[in-house]
């Protein structure tokens, strides 16, 4: 699966489970910030990350079990479209 | 930060508006005062537990607002009035000092040693009826660390024990150590809810305490003791969002100054049930505090935890 693909699933995932507003979906991009408490970011706190989290296992058909720290792959849209790619192949 | 209006849904019923980070602040919680705790660890319990009697004793006159909040607790609770309140609320001041003294001495003994200041586990079954990821749900009741170590021990399963992260940095020492199958796990960071959910999918164990709200729309209003107050929704979404059971546990100190564990029935929040999953949850601590109304071991207004 292709990055703005990967991309524009999420961005579904955002609208359905985290009621982020449609109106604002051009203003994503694969930089974008994702957790709370960092200069621009979407300001996603904890319990959005397990909206988010619970959202791809169930939209790409994997479970989320790592024992590495996840904070890395959930940081931006696009590191979190590369994580998922990454789980996909 | 862009907050570019981001809310799930369930929490999009509640009325309730981000007011402040932190719910409570005092100057007792700190690292001198545990290390003034610590100090008396050599001493033999029964008379380490005495002079925390007498300690506790002196801590209402010294401690108004701390006083003023648990005679509140304690006229909901119980009833009590006049005399019989003032005597509950000395009490709650004696057993925190008792279940504190424990807390960083007994707790740090090795598992062996430590069991021995225990009197017995009721629902143990409950817990052994459990394979899989599980969400162990305590609170500020009696010696509420000593319950998520003895139920590590007892599942056999890595335990994550997320404390808030100001505990984490400074007591780290005394309290939060890791080891015996426990981790702590500070929820300084939003995406420490990944942590968990990976450790539940993982088949382990998730220790959280459900009786303080953050002050964040993650929040939810529940009835307690007949008048709302807020708790923290995130252990209920951790629940549904994987289907892992909830596990009520709460580790009371008896009459001879022994613990009792006592495990609830557990139960799953339903996607989309969260904010009733919650009351279910709440409706087990308030049987748990009729029964131990001294052991509520939060001072601050619970009911307006964020009133300055």
């Amino acid at each position: 699966m292709q990055t703005d693909k990967v991309l524009a699933e999420i961005k579904d995932i955002m609208v359905e489970r985290l009621k982020f507003q449609p109106s604002r979906l051009p203003d994503l991009s694969l930089a974008t910030v994702l957790p709370k408490d960092i200069e621009g970011s979407l300001g996603l706190d904890s319990l959005d990350f397990i909206e988010l989290s619970i959202g791809i296992e169930e939209r790409f058909g994997f479970v989320i079990d790592e024992t590495q720290d996840l904070a890395p792959h959930f940081h931006t849209l696009g590191t979190l479209a590369e994580y998922i790619k990454s789980r996909l192949v | 930060m862009v907050m570019l209006g981001l809310r799930v849904a369930v929490r999009m019923t509640s009325t309730i508006e981000d007011v402040a980070p932190r719910w409570y602040s005092h100057p007792y919680n700190r690292a001198n005062f545990y290390r003034l705790a610590a100090a008396l660890t050599w001493v033999p319990r029964r008379l380490r537990l005495a002079l925390a009697r007498h300690i506790g004793r002196l801590a209402p006159s010294l401690m108004p607002s701390e006083r003023a909040a648990i005679q509140t607790a304690m006229t909901r609770f119980t009833g009590a009035t006049g005399s019989q309140l003032d005597a509950l609320t000395v009490r709650v001041f004696t057993d925190f000092a008792m279940c504190f003294s424990d807390l960083v001495s007994t707790n740090r003994q090795p598992a062996a040693l430590r069991s021995a200041h225990l009197d017995h586990v009721e629902g143990i079954e409950r817990l052994a009826s459990l394979s899989g990821g599980l969400i162990s749900l305590t609170a500020h009741v009696g010696n509420w660390e000593l319950a998520g170590r003895l139920l590590a021990g007892r599942s056999a399963r890595p335990t994550h024990v997320v404390v808030a992260p100001d505990e984490a940095r400074e007591l780290e020492r005394w309290v939060r150590r890791d080891g015996e199958g426990v981790r702590f796990v500070s929820r300084s960071r939003p995406t420490v809810s990944l942590e968990l959910l990976a450790a539940l999918r993982r088949g382990e164990v998730v220790g959280v305490q459900g009786d303080r709200a953050l002050g964040t729309k993650g929040d939810v209003e529940v009835p307690f003791f007949g008048r709302p107050a807020r708790f923290p929704l995130g252990p209920f979404l951790l629940s549904s969002g994987i289907g892992v059971p909830l596990l009520p546990a709460f580790c009371l100190l008896d009459a001879q100054y022994r613990y009792v564990v006592k495990i609830a029935e557990p139960f799953i929040a339903a996607r989309g049930e969260e904010e009733a999953a919650a009351r279910t949850w709440v409706a087990a601590l308030e049987a748990i505090v009729r029964q131990y109304p001294t052991q509520w071991f939060n001072f601050f207004d619970i009911w307006e935890p964020f009133a300055r």
